[in-house]
């Protein structure tokens, strides 16, 4: 499901089916940054659009949570939490490139997948990175389904 | 001073006109809604999108087939990939659609080992006959679409889907 009002209402009525929140975790960077910073997060939105569409009737793609340098990720990470506590879903997946939140230990089961530059890529190689990526992630997601 | 204030006329005019504006807005934006839709939608229902796959090269067993088309949603445009489970039957082509009838997931054929001849949603463990119909007991509650297909020089076209003739 996306983030979407017809999206949500289906989810209201089938909440123990659609029973987990992916959220991407967004940076911007700022100077120097910016573009590799966007080019990461062009990956990873187009990479969480394509988990939704193969999960789309168990998983709820949250629009993208973002963040900048100069915020406090643990303090971010924990009203996060706090508030994600809060929606009825069982599971909550986070999705990031950047490797400081499993890393650092924040969010200590945030799915880390290192970014691929897309956009110097043909609409064939894109669709076929992406799914390389997919079908590694894939296994992750179906193991905390089981496990938790 | 008095050249600032605005006089009762013009209040008066600036209001119908504000007014006058809201309602022909509101008259016009249906109207040219209804000029543009057509355009919107083009490339929806009754086109057929050519694939990559040759006709000549399928087997009885399904083979995934992508396709991309370009699709209008709002201002939002965005060239959507869609897939296809293609096989051949005797002398005729059948294309299903990959999106499992309990919440839209995307199904996979022999996705689970243990039913390797079957369609598998690996989000509740739906399953589905070759032929798109469901397994009786598991979350999805119909057969899979069915896609519209076209052949021409020996290439695949997929049309529109339809609810699955072959159950
Ligand atoms: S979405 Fe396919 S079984 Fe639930």
């Amino acid at each position: 499901m996306n983030w979407t009002a017809n999206d949500l209402d289906l989810y209201m009525q089938q909440q123990e089916y659609i029973d987990t929140a992916l959220i991407p975790l967004v940076h911007i960077g700022g100077g120097g940054a910016m573009k590799q910073s966007a080019s990461s997060a062009e990956f990873l939105m187009n990479l969480s659009a394509f988990i939704e569409r193969q999960f789309k009737g168990r998983v709820v793609l949250f629009p993208a949570f973002s963040y900048t340098d100069g915020n406090d990720k643990s303090r971010l990470a924990s009203e996060w939490e706090a508030s994600i506590s809060d929606m009825p879903f069982k599971h909550v997946f986070y999705l990031t490139t950047d490797p400081s939140w499993s890393r650092e230990g924040i969010i200590g089961d945030a799915i880390w997948i290192p970014s691929i530059p897309l956009e110097s890529m043909d609409k064939k190689l894109k669709q076929s990175v992406l799914e390389d990526q997919v079908r590694q992630i894939i296994p992750v997601l179906t193991a905390r389904w089981t496990s938790e | 001073m008095s050249n600032t204030r605005v006089s009762r006329r013009q209040f008066l005019n600036y209001t119908l006109m504000g007014v006058g504006g809201f309602m022909a807005s509101g008259m016009l934006m249906p109207m040219i809604r209804f000029a543009v839709d057509p355009v919107l939608e083009a490339g929806a229902a009754g086109d057929y999108i050519p694939t990559s796959q040759k006709v000549s090269e399928l087997t009885e067993e399904p083979v995934r087939v992508d396709f991309t088309y370009d699709q209008v949603d709002g201002w939002y445009e965005s060239e959507v990939t869609g897939t296809a489970w293609v096989y051949r039957e005797g002398d005729k082509v059948v294309a299903l659609s990959p999106v499992c009838k309990h919440l839209g997931c995307t199904v996979n054929w022999a996705g689970d080992s243990e039913h390797p001849n079957q369609f598998f949603c690996p989000c509740h463990a739906g399953r589905y006959e070759k032929n798109g119909q469901n397994v009786p007991g598991t979350p999805p509650t119909g057969p899979l679409d069915e896609f519209d297909v076209k052949i021409e020089d020996d290439l695949l076209y997929l049309g529109a889907t339809k609810p699955n003739t072959l159950v």
